[in-house]
């Protein structure tokens, strides 16, 4: 069957930090440093490894704690390997993030792309995060419904829309 | 995200059924007759379809039109929505983490010294 997903998806922020430069860089490479912001409230990093040279690989593993709720005890691991690596400059990696026990439903495979300025006594980042594919095939074509026709889903909706208006 | 929605979409001739009704809403007979399948299969997958609920019928003057539900597109947007949330927060923690005491001596000292930066 030929793929619907034709296209990544690229996400992209862009944030300025109040710190110098090669501070940022250690926070997005130095495991201990990472560790301290890569999980959300209420998770903690259980496990971060990080082999910063081409073709090493990055592992870091968020669990849910227990404010969490229902999610209490969940965890996300994100493992990739590095492509690209200019100290205090940019880094890039191919990687997967995925739910653990979850994986055929929930992985999305993702390039990850950071570059890093200096702006004064500021630095500023560059993230951009390109989805290259979701698991299975079928969550593919679905993913491929949802970006390579959404036009055609908005037209759906005003249909809807526009059927409820005129339903008796 | 719903495994059904997924596994109801992962069967070729649904998904073909699926972008078919993407155009237009239609009756079991239209879509016989477009993908050229037989009837009776036709109705097999939409009731699957029904069942996840990717589709749904209605009737219109004496004919049952099908077409599609949007929730379960938007269900599936907003999981790579979450994905895209968690990275914003994730770089907000790092603003946090820079400001804090245990950003590292360079973070300290912008902390202690913020009279000079801002």
């Amino acid at each position: 069957m030929r793929p619907l997903f034709r296209r990544a998806r690229e996400l992209t922020f862009e944030r300025s930090y109040s710190a110098p430069i090669a501070t940022v860089w250690d926070a997005w490479t130095r495991p201990e440093m990472l560790r301290e912001w890569w999980g959300p409230d209420n998770t903690t990093v259980t496990d971060c490894e990080i082999d910063l040279r081409v073709g090493g690989d990055i592992l870091v593993v968020m669990e849910a704690g227990e404010k969490m709720g229902k999610y209490a005890g969940t965890r996300w691991p994100m493992a990739g390997t590095f492509s690209l690596i200019e100290p205090h400059s940019r880094l890039a990696y191919d990687a997967r993030s995925w739910t653990e026990g979850e994986e055929e439903t929930t992985t999305i495979e993702h390039t990850n792309t950071l570059i890093l300025s200096a702006d004064g006594d500021r630095t500023l980042i560059d993230l951009s995060i390109s989805i290259t594919a979701i698991g299975s095939g079928a969550k593919m074509a679905a993913f491929g419904m949802k970006w390579g026709y959404k036009a055609q889903l908005d037209g759906l909706e005003t249909y809807l829309a526009t059927r409820g208006h005129a339903a008796p | 995200m719903d495994a059904t929605t997924f596994a109801a979409l992962g069967e070729p001739t649904r998904l073909r059924i699926v972008e078919l009704l993407r155009e237009q809403p239609r009756s079991v007979g239209d879509i016989a007759r477009v993908l050229t399948i037989r009837q009776p299969q036709v109705s097999k997958h939409l009731r699957v379809l029904r069942e996840a609920g990717v589709v749904t019928v209605e009737p219109v003057a004496r004919r049952r039109v099908h077409h599609l539900r949007a929730e379960p597109f938007e269900q599936i947007g907003s999981w790579v929505g979450s994905f895209e949330r968690l990275w914003d927060t994730r770089l907000d923690r790092l603003d946090a983490f820079l400001r804090s005491a245990d950003g590292g001596p360079a973070a300290t000292d912008r902390r202690d010294g913020r009279p000079d930066h801002t």
